[in-house]
């Protein structure tokens, strides 16, 4: 691998990550309670190490970004990003202890939601907006952010955004990467920019309304308080909340097409978004009958039912509802939908609608050929036809998601104290990224139970699903690691 | 531009790579998901998988916004067809790579009747490039500029020419009968250099000399390199280069033995080519070759399909003793390790294809508003000439260039003022309406007021 080149991109995210501390820097100057110093300190550590390793590694011009690296440098990036996003955490002394703080900071940056933050009230202002902030960086991707802002950082920059990106394969908006990455992002501060004002309108104050407008945007989760939504119990903020859910796990791409002319047309033209927004629909309309006995009538089972499989579905992880105490079979609803997540191309995790739409289509092709041994099926999505390695890699990566929650759930269990359907949600909803999980880790409670061996674990299962496992298996080869 | 190239091959690939590193949206139609996966991987492109000739992948690729849309795959009916329907759907501009001479030979119909544009034809392109050498035997390269009237050749610096080891800016006083003339580039072994005052030129290097073509034949005539002419040449391979070179060159009076293994080949070029020697047999057969005279050959040319063929042979003719020698290599990455083994001449056709329809597309951009008039690539594409017209207003102009700032790594090497040619020196200057032609190492040079400056 090419030391040189991965230092000089890593360098990058770093000066990235510390530009985008100054907007929470900014908000401690403005409520002055006593978070400014550790703000300030961890820009001071970050720039210039960022800086230095920008410019002082020389690679040679002619040496391209290979695969692998790409890979590398994505998993090593979001490891080293999240180390330096807890600085913040830990220096102002609201999470002294590195374990918390990197959980947190990986968490955040996932776009998972998880916390092991107890003392909401405490949490000061600036620090609990680098919170949200990490959501909203880690939801677009922070490489795709530094190919926006550095679009000249290397060649064969694809790889970095393959890598960076959800779903079976990159599509590309416009031919270059770098503008292709800024108009991600331009889509991406426009929705932003308008949940902001719609939740203001709805009565948060503008502080309030970036918090978690930031984290609806990376499909993140965190609130500034302890209830999440709940503690606002207004209609109008859940269901603004809960259309941006949706609306973030919606492709970036379609909203591209859409406002470049097809309008509508570009959503319901697209076989992975009308899966989702069936789906959607569907659980929706289920949960909130099977809650009926708990609600007592249909409306506000709908409500709440609506707000907490938009939140699941979209990976966000807020809630408005203990589902803790919904029925088990509503548990179910809330299991299967943790596991498909939303759309590839966008900020929420999970297996992702486009896969499990493949792999509904080879179950039946596969049930099919009993029957006809010889007959040639090509699977088709959008009408064109799928290619075979394509087909067999969404089949193996739901194949190794699996495992890897199975085997996550095995490791929590190790650490011994939750039962087993709190142990397995847990390790469901980091690799999805989601946040909540049920029982011990449920919407009420949070991460801060488990040990220093149970939270290094969930923090490494949010990496591996966020990065949609293979970047970050690839560390543990040792093909990695060597030169050629 | 947005550009649209149909054909990943060898030709389309260097295409799309060298486009993209000038920052154009490019969109990349190939039939093969394994050719598609290779330049998603390595290009900054969007890779579409379909036929290049279906109006739907043309389609999905914008052809309708498209600026240029290039046909370069292996079948010139494709190519055709692609263009047709590329050009009826709306792109602008359409560039098709069409080999066969029989279509050629009715080009106009084709460009009024299919909206193709330009079409290129790779061998006959090469078999100009392979003739230009033949008549220039010491250079390793022409190149021409301004509608022909400056040429760039390139030689290898011997121990005993007059320049060698004396410093640029001493080079007039030192040996004052050595004709002016400006060393636009020296390649010395593959790092590409741009000569400056203190620069000395050592024996080996690949030198880059340009002027008009009166100044450089005088300066050859007193290196003494234009003695050797060219009388008669083998051709190994009858394929379409050697079908085109042969109608170039007989004419110049220069003799051809043109070795083909296929009989019905050979029949029919000895059919069509009166007055050239076909031989049936094998070229690379050293036998054969001693008895059609190698030795006494003033040049070989290497043409068959294979490139191991070509050059192993052409290295045994160089060891045979025949003065020049011209080896056609498809791959481009080889060229620095050839030209070690001291095969100067080596030509890629597909190289020679993409640099042709790069200049036609450099062109398209020009009218559509950067100041390019033409780019030229050179040494493999390390290095370009870029020609432009200087314009009222540019701080440059009347300024004399020892006065004026220089972009590093580039050089200005012709002026061409009023149809006269003027190789520049320190007290030259611009005048608006100049033709420039600066040779510069980086590519990405869009003006010319990046180069010059106060």
């Amino acid at each position: 691998m090419n030391r040189k080149l991965i230092i000089r991109v890593l360098g990058a995210i770093l000066l990235v990550e510390a530009a985008a501390m100054l907007p929470a820097l900014i908000v401690s100057l403005i409520y002055q309670d006593g978070d400014t110093r550790a703000l300030a300190l961890s820009i001071l550590a970050i720039a210039p190490v960022g800086l230095a390793m920008l410019l002082l590694p020389r690679p040679d011009p002619k040496d391209h970004l290979r695969l692998k690296e790409g890979f590398i440098i994505t998993a090593l990036g979001w490891i080293l990003m999240s180390v330096c996003g807890a600085l913040p955490f830990m220096l102002s002394g609201f999470l002294p202890r590195f374990e918390y703080a990197f959980f947190e900071a990986v968490s955040g940056f996932t776009t998972t939601g998880a916390s092991v933050v107890t003392n909401f009230e405490n949490f000061p202002h600036g620090v609990m907006l680098w919170r949200a902030t990490t959501h909203w960086i880690g939801g677009m991707g922070v490489l795709v952010l530094t190919l926006a802002l550095l679009p000249k950082l290397t060649g064969r920059t694809a790889h970095l955004v393959k890598a960076e990106s959800p779903g079976p394969s990159l599509s590309k908006i416009v031919p270059q990467t770098g503008k292709t990455a800024k108009i991600l992002y331009r889509i991406y501060i426009l929705l932003t920019a308008i949940e902001f004002v719609a939740l203001t309108i709805c009565g948060m104050t503008p502080y309030e309304s970036a918090v978690h407008t930031m984290a609806t945007a990376g499909t993140g989760g965190f609130s500034c308080y302890g209830a999440s939504i709940a503690a606002f119990d207004s209609v109008a903020i859940d269901i603004v909340i809960s259309v941006f859910m949706f609306m973030f796990g919606v492709n970036f791409a379609l909203y591209y097409k859409a406002l470049i002319g097809e309008r509508l047309k570009a959503f319901y033209k697209d076989e992975e978004f009308r899966w989702y927004f069936c789906y959607v629909t569907a659980f929706i309309l289920l949960i909130s009958l099977f809650n009926m006995p708990v609600y007592g009538n249909f409306f506000t089972s709908l409500r709440y039912g609506m707000f907490q499989i938009c939140s699941v579905s979209s990976t966000t992880g807020f809630v408005t509802a203990d589902f803790n105490q919904w029925p088990a079979v509503s548990h179910m609803l809330i299991i299967i939908t943790m596991f498909i997540g939303s759309c590839a191309g966008s900020t929420a995790g999970g297996i992702k609608v486009v896969r499990i739409n493949m792999a509904a289509k080879m179950s039946r092709r596969n049930v099919l050929a009993t029957g006809h041994p010889k007959k040639m099926d090509v699977i088709r999505l959008d009408g064109k036809a799928v290619d075979e390695s394509m087909v067999s890699q969404v089949a193996q990566f739901i194949l190794m998601y699996v495992a890897l929650v199975l085997l996550g759930g095995f490791l929590l269990a190790l650490d011994g104290r939750f039962d087993v359907l709190s142990n397995l949600t847990a390790s469901l909803t980091c690799v999805s990224n989601v946040g909540p999980g049920l029982g011990a880790v449920g919407p009420v409670e949070n991460f801060a139970g488990y040990s220093i061996f149970g939270k290094v674990i969930c923090s490494f299962l949010m990496l591996f699903g966020r990065l949609e496992l293979l970047p970050m298996f690839i560390l543990f080869t040792r093909s990695a690691w060597r030169k050629y | 531009m947005r550009i649209i190239v149909i054909g990943a091959g060898k030709v389309g690939y260097a295409l799309a790579e060298h486009l993209t590193s000038e920052e154009h949206d490019v969109t990349v139609i190939d039939k093969s998901s394994e050719v598609i996966d290779r330049c998603s991987g390595a290009l900054d492109v969007i890779c579409l998988k379909g036929n290049g000739a279906n109006a739907k992948t043309l389609l999905e690729a914008g052809v309708d916004k498209a600026n240029i849309v290039i046909a370069s795959t292996e079948s010139d009916e494709s190519n055709m067809l692609a263009c047709l329907i590329a050009k009826r759907l709306g792109a602008q501009y359409t560039i098709a790579r069409i080999r066969d001479p029989e279509f050629n030979e009715s080009q106009t119909l084709l460009q009024n009747e299919l909206g193709i544009d330009v079409a290129i034809n790779p061998e006959r392109a090469t078999a100009l490039e392979i003739s230009r050498l033949l008549r220039y035997p010491f250079a390793g390269s022409i190149e021409s500029f301004a509608k022909g009237q400056v040429e760039m050749v390139e030689f290898r610096a011997l121990e005993s020419d007059p320049f060698v080891g004396i410093a640029m800016k001493d080079l007039a006083a030192s040996v004052p009968s050595l004709p002016r003339i400006l060393y636009a580039m020296v390649d010395r072994n593959g790092t590409v250099l741009i000569p400056g005052g203190d620069f000395t030129i050592l024996p080996g290097d690949r030198v880059f000399v340009s002027g008009d073509m009166m100044s450089i034949t005088e300066y050859f005539r007193y290196l003494g390199r234009n003695k050797q002419k060219i009388r008669s040449v083998m051709l190994l391979g009858g394929g379409r280069i050697s079908y085109y070179l042969s109608r170039l060159i007989v004419p110049m009076g220069i003799h051809v033995t043109l070795f083909e293994i296929n009989e019905q080949k050979a029949r029919s070029l000895s059919e069509q080519l009166p007055k050239v020697d076909v031989i049936l047999g094998d070229g690379t057969d050293q036998d054969l070759l001693e008895e059609q005279g190698i030795s006494q050959m003033d040049a070989f040319v290497t043409l068959s399909n294979r490139d191991e063929e070509n050059l192993m042979t052409a290295m045994y003719a160089a060891r045979r003793g025949v003065p020049k020698i011209i080896a056609k290599n498809s791959r481009t990455t080889y060229m620095e390790i050839l030209n070690d083994l001291g095969l100067d001449s080596v030509i890629s056709p597909q190289f020679i294809t993409s640099s042709t329809i790069l200049r036609y597309a450099r062109a398209r951009e020009n009218s559509n508003g950067t100041r390019i008039e033409r780019l030229y690539r050179l040494v493999d594409g390390k290095a370009e000439a870029i020609e432009f017209i200087a314009r009222k207003g540019d701080a440059y102009i009347g300024i004399p260039l020892k006065d004026l700032h220089m972009r590093k790594g580039s050089l200005v090497s012709v002026i061409v003022h009023q149809g006269k040619i003027i190789v520049p020196f320190g007290k030259d200057h611009i005048e608006e309406g100049d033709h420039v032609v600066i040779i510069s190492r980086d590519s990405g040079v869009s003006d010319l007021n990046e180069v010059l400056y106060k």
